[in-house]
């Protein structure tokens, strides 16, 4: 019931508005001061969000350390990129964080979802169990992780093996995805459960009296309806992992192969005091979040 | 066998219902319940180590219950560490963004909602735009602008740039959508002022939404690091975040983990408590986010 509300986006922002009456000079003044509270926004926004995203594009052209002025260097910062191994092991990291977190993540919680698409007495107590990680702050939890990851912690001791977790090049990124996965499956599964609610209930009762047996209404009538949320899960899905930080901070520094782009971008920004070598890794993680949402997008518009 | 018989012909009349196989249902709970009790065990396992003595942690092979109860762990914190002073910055700071947010995106929802000026539109997608845009993307020069504004390790650093946001726009601009103009003219009519009309009429009635956002904006905040690590680094400025990151890197011996125990719950517990009282509007925060993008 709590789910009902969800996803009214696209349809009332498109719907048109009624044609404006013929301004007059009190309309127009009325106007003015309905412009006048968007400002504080307006300026808000100019300032910390606009004006940085122009920034970033111009000091990715530069050498700057902040102190003194920038210098001119062209795209040497993106040539230097392209033949760092750290930069692109950077990359790497990202990347095996986001399918491997992410991949599990959502699967996880469309299952979950399905299971739990019920009002049977119970069940709202069994979401809350995998809600909660969503409420809980993420150094919180990477703090609480890296006890269960130590070799004597409870991961360990429960599948009874002797995992150096954290302190190996093979199992450091590993570790990490697992905590993630348990950070992150129940904000997934409260996308989906919302998803499901918004199916209407005769479609499945229809199929059912068609005589659809309920795997044949999961594959053809559940999951097909699924689709446009499976898409927005999976672009928030890459976006969140490409800003992850924390755990890795908490959990490893970045070490054994679990340095992240974002903790890239921190360590040549704020370590080595390049803000414009780290304002071109900026524009690239940029670029490359527009590409992967502009192809899922694609993606859920030919198969609508 | 003669009751079998008697009782079969009952069956087929019963409706095809998705209460048809009750017991399938029980199992399927049963099961999300067992793996719900996996994801419970790691906040139960950091809860009873947060009060072992600090030799039994990591004791293999491992017992959950301390051999004695050692409450007093979780005053740790506040005596080897200015934990105090982390909680009552991330509460500072927490609380004044969630407010400011409120009101600057309460203000531009309206606006966008109920005025029809030029260049209207054109702001409201400029806003939408920037969702597009994580701080990940736009910290550097974002730090810069604060370094050059003077705000590095102050208040106003960690606050201001933070005081609106795009997604509370767009809900309060949803919200306020709904608003039938009938009752803002009739206000008009009745010679209220602009400002009396959105604090009289608008904002009584979108209370819950407000609160939707206060409660996405506190938790989001609560869990923010990156920024707080940039602009509030120094012994007065540190949030619960950075202060439990430094915390644990000069805690690495198994001798600081029932504090470090204590401290993350400590932490963690006023989102989980606001979560556990407002499940609603933290489910519908969370929706509301998937609804945009």
């Amino acid at each position: 019931m709590a789910l009902t509300r969800t996803a009214p986006g696209r349809a009332r922002t498109a719907r048109a508005r009624p044609p404006a009456p013929a301004a007059s000079g009190w309309r127009r003044r009325r106007d003015a001061v309905g412009l006048l509270f968007a400002l504080p926004a307006l300026v808000l926004f100019a300032a910390f969000a606009i004006y940085p995203m122009l920034r970033v594009f111009q000091l990715s052209l530069y050498d700057y350390n902040l102190t003194s002025p920038p210098v001119w260097v062209g795209l040497d910062n993106f040539t230097f990129l392209f033949g760092d191994d750290r930069f692109l092991a950077s990359l790497g990291a990202s990347l095996f964080y986001v399918v491997v977190t992410y991949g599990p993540a959502v699967l996880l919680a469309l299952v979950l979802a399905l299971g739990l698409n019920t009002r049977m007495r119970g069940s709202a107590f069994v979401r809350l169990m995998y809600f909660a990680p969503v409420a809980t702050s993420w150094v919180a939890v990477s703090v609480i992780w890296r006890l269960v990851l130590q070799p004597e912690g409870l991961l360990n001791q429960t599948l009874n093996t002797d995992i150096p977790w954290l302190t190996s090049s093979t199992w450091a990124k590993w570790a990490i995805a697992i905590a993630a996965i348990w950070k992150e499956v129940g904000f997934f599964l409260i996308i989906f459960l919302a998803g499901l609610q918004n199916i209407p209930k005769d479609l499945q009762e229809a199929a059912a009296l068609d005589g659809a047996g309920s795997l044949r209404r999961l594959r053809y009538v559940t999951l097909p309806l699924l689709k446009p949320i499976s898409v927005v899960v999976l672009v928030m899905a890459v976006i969140r992992g490409f800003q992850s930080f924390s755990p890795q901070v908490v959990l490893t520094g970045g070490s054994f192969g679990t340095e992240v782009i974002n903790l890239f971008v921190y360590k040549t920004a704020f370590a080595s005091a390049r803000m414009g070598r780290a304002s071109a890794v900026a524009v690239l993680m940029f670029v490359l979040l527009l590409m992967v949402t502009f192809v899922q997008l694609r993606a859920l518009r030919r198969s609508a | 066998m003669s009751a079998a018989v008697a009782q079969r012909p009952a069956a087929p009349a019963r409706p095809v219902s998705r209460r048809r196989r009750p017991v399938g249902r029980v199992v399927v709970l049963l099961l999300l319940l067992a793996g719900g009790l996996v994801f419970a065990s790691v906040f139960v396992y950091a809860a009873l180590s947060a009060v072992k003595p600090a030799d039994e942690i990591l004791a293999n092979p491992m017992r959950w219950l301390p051999s004695q109860w050692l409450w007093s762990n979780f005053a740790l914190p506040f005596q080897e560490t200015p934990f105090a002073r982390y909680y009552l910055n991330s509460t500072v700071v927490g609380v004044s963004v969630t407010v400011l947010n409120v009101i600057t995106c309460t203000l531009a929802g309206y606006s966008f909602s109920k005025f029809t000026y030029r260049g209207r539109n054109v702001l409201f997608l400029v806003v939408l735009a920037t969702l597009m845009v994580p701080l990940e993307v736009i910290y550097v020069p974002l730090y810069a602008l604060v370094f050059d504004l003077g705000w590095v390790n102050s208040f106003a650093g960690l606050i201001i740039p933070s005081a609106t946001s795009a997604f509370g726009i767009f809900l309060m601009r949803q919200s306020i959508d709904g608003l039938p103009d009938e009752l803002l003219e009739a206000a008009r009519i009745d010679g209220a002022g602009e400002l009396r009309i959105l604090w009289n009429v608008v904002a009584p009635m979108m209370v819950s939404p407000m609160a939707a956002l206060a409660l996405f904006i506190f938790m989001t905040n609560w869990d923010s690091h990156l920024w707080p690590l940039l602009v509030g680094n120094d012994a007065e400025h540190q949030t619960l975040p950075v202060g439990l990151a430094a915390m644990q890197a000069n805690n690495l011996g198994s001798g600081g983990i029932p504090m470090m125990m204590a401290a993350a719950l400590l932490a963690l517990l006023p989102t989980l408590l606001l979560f556990l009282v407002l499940q609603r509007k933290f489910v519908e925060g969370i929706t509301m986010t998937a609804g945009i993008k």
